[in-house]
């Protein structure tokens, strides 16, 4: 599979495909959720790695937890999860068009991201919600994403989950 | 130097649910129908563009809950482009749709050159939004939320925009005029139906022209869906009801707004065709929109 990944970016978008490239490398994460039903806060560490793929067209990244400091001598459990995000940018629509794979729970989910001021934005409609996943706070060794749904059509914003990335190379 | 038009055709009906399981609405059909009544003889505009007819989808696309959504963005950047270079030929743009998503690529293609102003002449809201209406129990039609979008309200993939980014029209920039429903008033300048006919078109047209110069909008796109017109003198239309306009107050209204010589361009949206099988209301249309735009040939382009 020696075609999958690309050095750097394609020329055709360098500047679009700079958005998510940014992030090439590999982050050690602290996953925190909160549960919907108000019980307290869960915390979990994890690894996102992120890298240019298909002649530099598209971002890839896997998500992972746990991270290696807590992984089990036996390994990954099998509803530990270690999915496959695919970020490529349409032209015609002027978005990046994004869809994740879970190999834990068999998810799958489409979105489309904007840069929008200094953040990223990806959105999807779920049924009558809309759910946000934001890339904020970007800089070379760190960066915050965050995990929102608003079932008032955009007006409110509920945060499900939270990510502290520190870059490990 | 009188400003010259350029005619846009927008075969569309994305906006739109089907009227009837495994049908296509019709509105796609009106650029052609109208052109075919004389609309082009009558305008004789410089430059005519014809848009290709993109395809309907009947299922939902991936992670929206807009009908034709992901399509619908791609020709909005498509009728913006169009509409943008028409308006820097310093050309009065005409679009034909098509159905009132079109409003989407023409406020698009107008902003691209600075702030610009919303007429909305339609005799609904267009205002749905996921915060007022369940989106989970069925697809939305954009042709009924393009008023909300336009200001920003819904869906990232028809809210954000190159270079404008989001809103495409501030809510203070707007102004609804024709509203028949009851139910909850959005947050704009509005003119409802029922408010027309107790007023009349020249008094009306004098509030909307004094509101104009009170936001100092000096480009101003107008959105023009004939279902504004009263069901009794126009029934081809996916929503007609009453009351409404007439096509004489419809054309002197529209003259009025465009002999400002702040009006940019127009869209036509809603007439569809397949409810016309005699093909009699295009004719009217036609006059309709040759008499309203009669000030172009005679007025300066406002700077």
């Amino acid at each position: 599979m020696k075609t999958l990944l690309a050095d750097g970016p394609s020329a055709l978008y360098a500047t679009e495909m700079e958005q998510f490239g940014r992030l090439a490398g590999h982050w050690a994460t602290t996953i925190t959720y909160y549960p919907a039903d108000g019980s307290p806060a869960r915390r979990v560490s994890g690894e996102w790695e992120f890298g240019y793929a298909l002649e530099g067209r598209a971002v890839l990244d896997v998500w992972q937890w746990p991270g290696r400091e807590e992984l089990p001598v036996t390994g990954r459990s099998p509803d530990q999860e270690c999915g496959l995000c695919v970020r490529i940018w349409d032209p015609r629509l002027h978005l990046w068009r994004f869809t994740f794979h879970g190999t834990a729970h068999g998810d799958q989910v489409h979105m489309y991201a904007r840069q929008i001021d200094d953040e990223i934005v990806m959105e999807r409609a779920a049924g009558g919600d809309l759910v946000r996943w934001t890339f904020a706070d970007i800089t070379a060794g760190t960066f915050h994403w965050r995990n929102e749904r608003s079932t008032d059509g955009g007006r409110t914003w509920r945060l499900d989950q939270e990510v502290d990335a520190r870059r490990l190379r | 130097m009188a400003a010259t038009v350029e005619l846009i055709a927008a075969p569309w009906n994305l906006g739109l649910r089907p009227p009837a399981p495994g049908r296509e609405p019709g509105t796609w059909r009106a650029p052609q129908a109208l052109l075919s009544a004389g609309l082009e003889a009558r305008l004789r505009p410089d430059r005519v563009v014809e848009l290709d007819r993109p395809p309907y989808a009947f299922d939902a696309q991936p992670a929206t809950r807009i009908r034709n959504g992901v399509t619908l963005r791609e020709q909005t950047l498509r009728l913006g482009e169009a509409v943008q270079a028409a308006l820097a030929a310093s050309r009065f743009a005409v679009v034909l749709g098509g159905d009132c998503s079109i409003v989407l690529g023409c406020l698009l293609g107008a902003r691209r050159d600075g702030r610009c102003g919303l007429v909305h002449l339609d005799g609904h809201s267009d205002f749905r939004h996921p915060g007022n209406y369940d989106a989970g129990s069925s697809l939305g039609s954009a042709a009924g939320m393009d008023l909300a979008l336009a200001t920003g309200r819904g869906e990232l993939l028809l809210t954000h925009w190159p270079t404008v980014g989001r809103p495409l029209v501030a809510d203070e920039d707007v102004i609804q005029i024709g509203d028949r429903e009851d139910g909850e008033a959005p947050p704009l300048t509005r003119f409802t139906a029922q408010e027309i006919q107790q007023l009349g078109v020249a008094d009306l047209g004098e509030r909307v022209i004094s509101r104009l110069e009170q936001r100092g909008l000096d480009r101003v796109w107008l959105h023009l869906d004939l279902d504004v017109l009263d069901e009794h003198v126009l029934p081809a239309v996916d929503s007609p009801g009453r009351p409404g306009l007439d096509f004489p107050q419809l054309a002197e209204l529209v003259a009025t707004l465009v002999g400002t010589g702040r009006v940019v361009g127009l869209d036509l949206a809603i007439y569809d065709p397949e409810r016309d099988p005699d093909g009699v209301y295009a004719a009217p249309i036609v006059d309709c929109l040759a008499a309203a735009l009669t000030p172009l040939a005679t007025v300066e382009a406002h700077a």
